[in-house]
C-alpha cells in the first residue's frame, strides 16, 4: 500500500503518454489490417501488408532507408570520436559553438544544404563545381550529410561526457606503460565511452528510420525512405491507401525499435 | 595533437581546432542570412548582386499562411510545454529522488514514444482524433505534441531533483513556511535553472515536430510543414522562414554560453542545482515570516 501511494505522482505523466503513444501504436495497427469505422473488425485483414510485401517500390524504400541510417550513424559516429577528442582539451565555451547544430531544426539543417550544395550554390560558386551531385542524388548522399552534420556534436557530447579525467588520468598510465595511441583508445577510451556512443547511435539510428522532412527536402523523389512511400500511399484517396501507409510505418516503427532493442543487448551482455 | 607534441604545435592546433568549430558553427548560419537578405543572387558569383526584403515581403505580406503557421507553432509549442512541465513535476520528483527500486520499465516506458517515429504515432491517432472531434485543430496538435515533448521534460526535470532540494525544503518546513511559500520560495528557485532547460527543450522538440504534425493537423498550417515547398520553390523564402524557425535553437545556444559564462564566474558551486537560489530563498523565510 505504501508502495503504490509512494508511485502515484508518477501516475499522471506515465498514463498520458501511455494513453497516448499506445491509442497511436493501436490505431496504426487497426488501420494497417483494413479495420475502420463502418466496416469493423469482421473486416479484418493482412491485406496491406500482402499489397506492401508484393510492391517492389517497398523492398527499394526499405533497402535505401536502412543504408541511409546505416550509413549516417557510422560515420556520424566515428566522426563523433574524433571530434571529442578535438574538443577533450576546449573549454565549454568552444563545446557550446561545436554543439549548434544539436538545438538546431533538421529542416533547417536540409535548407542549408541545399543552399550550400545544390547545383549553382555556394560550394559550386566558390570551388568551380563540385564533383558529385549531393542534392535529390538517387544515392542519398545527400540526406547523409545532413545528418551527419546534425548527429556528430549530438554524439560527440555524449562521448565527451564519459571521456572526463578518470580517464585521462588511465590513459596518461597506459602511455607510461608504453601504449601506443590506437591501443589506448581501443583498451583504455574505448571501454569508457561505448555506452553513452552506442546508446547514442541507436537514438541517432532510430531517428533517421522514422523522420522524413530531410529526405522530403534534399532527396531524390525515387527512392523514397519508408516514411515517405507512407506518406504517398496517404495520398492516395482511398482507405486500402491509409492501411498500407500505417503498414509500412509499422514497419519502420519495428526497425526502429529493433535498433534500440539490439542496441541495449549489446550493451546489456558486456556488462555482465 | 598528441601529448608528445611540443607545447608550442599543440596551442596551435588548439587553435585550429577553435577556430575550425566556430566556422563550423557560424558560417552556415551567415550565409543563410545572406540568402535571406538576396533579392538578386545570380551564379556564378559569390555575393549577392542586390541586397532587400523581398523574402521577407513574399513570406508575409503576400501569403499569410506564414506568418499563422508561425503563430500556431508558437501557441501549440508553448502549449505542450506548459502542460507537460506541470504534468512531469511529480513523476520527475519520484525519479529524481531516487524512490523507486526498479527503473528499466520507466526508461522504457518513457522511451519507447521517443524511438518509433512520431509519423507512425500521429497517423494512428488521426482516427481517434477524428471521432473525438479534435482532428485538424490547435488543441489536437498540443495533446498529440505531449507524446514526445512530455517523455524530454519528465527526464530532464527528474536531473533537478537531488536529495539537497528536499533537505533545504524540509528546513523552510520546519521554519514555517507552508506549501506554497516552500514551492515558490525554495523548490522554484532552487530548480530554475533545470525548469529553464526542460522549457526549453520542450519548446523546441514540439517546434521542430514535423510528421506528428503532419499526420494529426489536417491542414493546419505548422511552421515547418509551410517551409518544406519554399525550399525547392523559392530559397529566398525559405531562408527567411529558416532563420525564423532557427530562433529558438539560437536562443538555446545563447542560453548555454551565458550559463557557460555564470559558471566560470560563480566557479564549481553553482553547478550544484539548488546551491545558490536554494540558499537565497531560505534566507528569505527567516522563521516562515510570521
Amino acid at each position: 500500500m505504501a508502495r503504490a501511494r509512494s508511485l502515484a505522482p508518477l501516475a499522471p505523466a506515465l498514463l498520458i503518454v501511455l494513453a497516448l503513444w499506445g491509442a497511436g501504436m493501436a490505431g496504426a495497427v487497426r488501420s494497417s489490417l483494413g479495420v475502420n469505422r463502418i466496416s469493423g473488425w469482421s473486416a479484418a485483414d493482412l491485406d496491406a501488408y500482402r499489397t506492401l510485401l508484393g510492391d517492389p517500390e517497398f523492398w527499394d524504400a526499405l533497402w535505401f532507408t536502412l543504408r541511409i541510417a546505416a550509413l549516417a550513424t557510422a560515420v556520424s559516429a566515428v566522426l563523433a570520436v574524433a571530434l571529442a577528442a578535438a574538443l577533450r582539451r576546449h573549454g565549454p565555451s568552444t563545446r557550446v559553438l561545436a554543439a549548434v547544430p544539436v538545438p538546431m531544426p533538421h529542416l533547417v539543417a536540409a535548407v542549408l544544404a541545399v543552399l550550400w550544395l545544390a547545383p549553382g550554390g555556394i560550394a559550386d560558386r566558390v570551388l568551380g563545381s563540385l564533383p558529385v551531385d549531393l542534392v535529390r542524388d538517387p544515392a542519398g548522399l545527400g540526406i547523409v550529410l545532413v545528418y551527419v552534420y546534425k548527429e556528430t556534436p549530438f554524439l560527440a557530447l555524449l562521448v565527451l561526457a564519459a571521456w572526463g579525467p578518470a580517464v585521462a588520468a588511465r590513459e596518461e598510465a597506459a602511455a607510461v606503460l608504453g601504449a601506443r595511441p590506437l591501443q589506448r583508445l581501443r583498451w583504455v577510451v574505448w571501454p569508457a565511452i561505448r555506452a553513452p556512443l552506442v546508446t547514442g547511435s541507436a537514438v541517432v539510428a532510430a531517428f533517421v528510420i522514422g523522420a522524413f522532412e530531410v529526405p522530403l527536402a534534399i532527396g531524390p523523389t525515387s527512392p523514397q525512405t519508408l516514411s515517405e512511400l507512407a506518406l504517398s500511399a496517404t495520398k492516395t484517396a482511398s482507405l486500402d491507401g491509409r492501411s498500407v501507409a500505417n503498414a509500412a510505418l509499422l514497419v519502420a516503427s519495428l526497425l526502429a525499435v529493433a535498433v534500440a532493442a539490439g542496441a541495449a543487448a549489446a550493451l546489456g551482455r558486456r556488462n555482465e | 595533437m598528441s601529448d608528445r607534441e611540443g607545447p608550442v604545435a599543440s596551442r596551435l592546433g588548439g587553435r585550429v581546432v577553435v577556430a575550425l568549430v566556430a566556422v563550423g558553427a557560424l558560417l552556415p548560419l551567415l550565409t543563410l542570412v545572406l540568402r535571406a537578405a538576396a533579392d538578386e543572387w545570380r551564379s556564378p558569383s559569390a555575393l549577392p548582386q542586390r541586397y532587400g526584403t523581398r523574402g521577407i515581403e513574399e513570406a508575409f505580406a503576400d501569403a499569410p499562411r506564414a506568418a499563422e503557421a508561425i503563430l500556431n507553432s508558437l501557441v501549440v509549442g508553448l502549449a505542450a510545454t506548459a502542460i507537460a512541465l506541470v504534468v512531469a513535476w511529480p513523476a520527475a520528483r519520484v525519479i529524481g529522488e531516487r524512490r523507486l527500486r526498479r527503473t528499466a520499465p520507466l526508461w522504457v516506458l518513457l522511451g519507447l514514444p521517443l524511438l518509433v517515429p512520431p509519423f507512425a504515432t500521429g497517423s494512428g491517432l488521426t482516427e481517434w482524433f477524428i471521432r473525438l472531434g479534435i482532428a485538424d485543430t490547435l488543441f489536437g496538435l498540443v495533446v498529440a505534441h505531449l507524446i514526445p515533448v512530455l517523455p524530454y521534460v519528465v527526464l530532464i526535470l527528474a536531473s533537478g531533483f537531488r536529495p539537497e532540494v528536499r533537505e533545504v525544503e524540509e528546513a523552510a518546513a520546519v521554519h514555517g513556511a507552508g506549501p506554497a511559500r516552500r514551492l515558490a520560495l525554495v523548490t522554484l528557485p532552487a530548480l530554475a535553472p533545470v525548469v529553464a532547460v526542460a522549457a526549453l527543450l520542450g519548446f523546441l522538440v514540439s517546434w521542430s515536430q514535423y510528421g506528428l504534425s503532419l499526420a494529426v493537423g489536417g491542414g493546419t498550417p505548422m511552421l515547418p510543414l509551410v517551409l518544406v515547398p519554399f525550399v525547392g520553390s523559392d530559397p529566398q523564402v525559405a531562408a527567411v522562414l529558416a532563420l525564423v524557425f532557427l530562433a529558438p535553437a539560437v536562443a538555446a545556444v545563447a542560453l548555454s554560453l551565458a550559463l557557460v559564462a555564470r559558471l566560470a564566474d560563480g566557479g564549481r558551486r553553482a553547478r550544484e542545482p539548488g546551491s545558490r537560489g536554494a540558499r537565497r530563498a531560505l534566507e528569505g523565510v527567516p522563521g516562515g515570516g510570521r
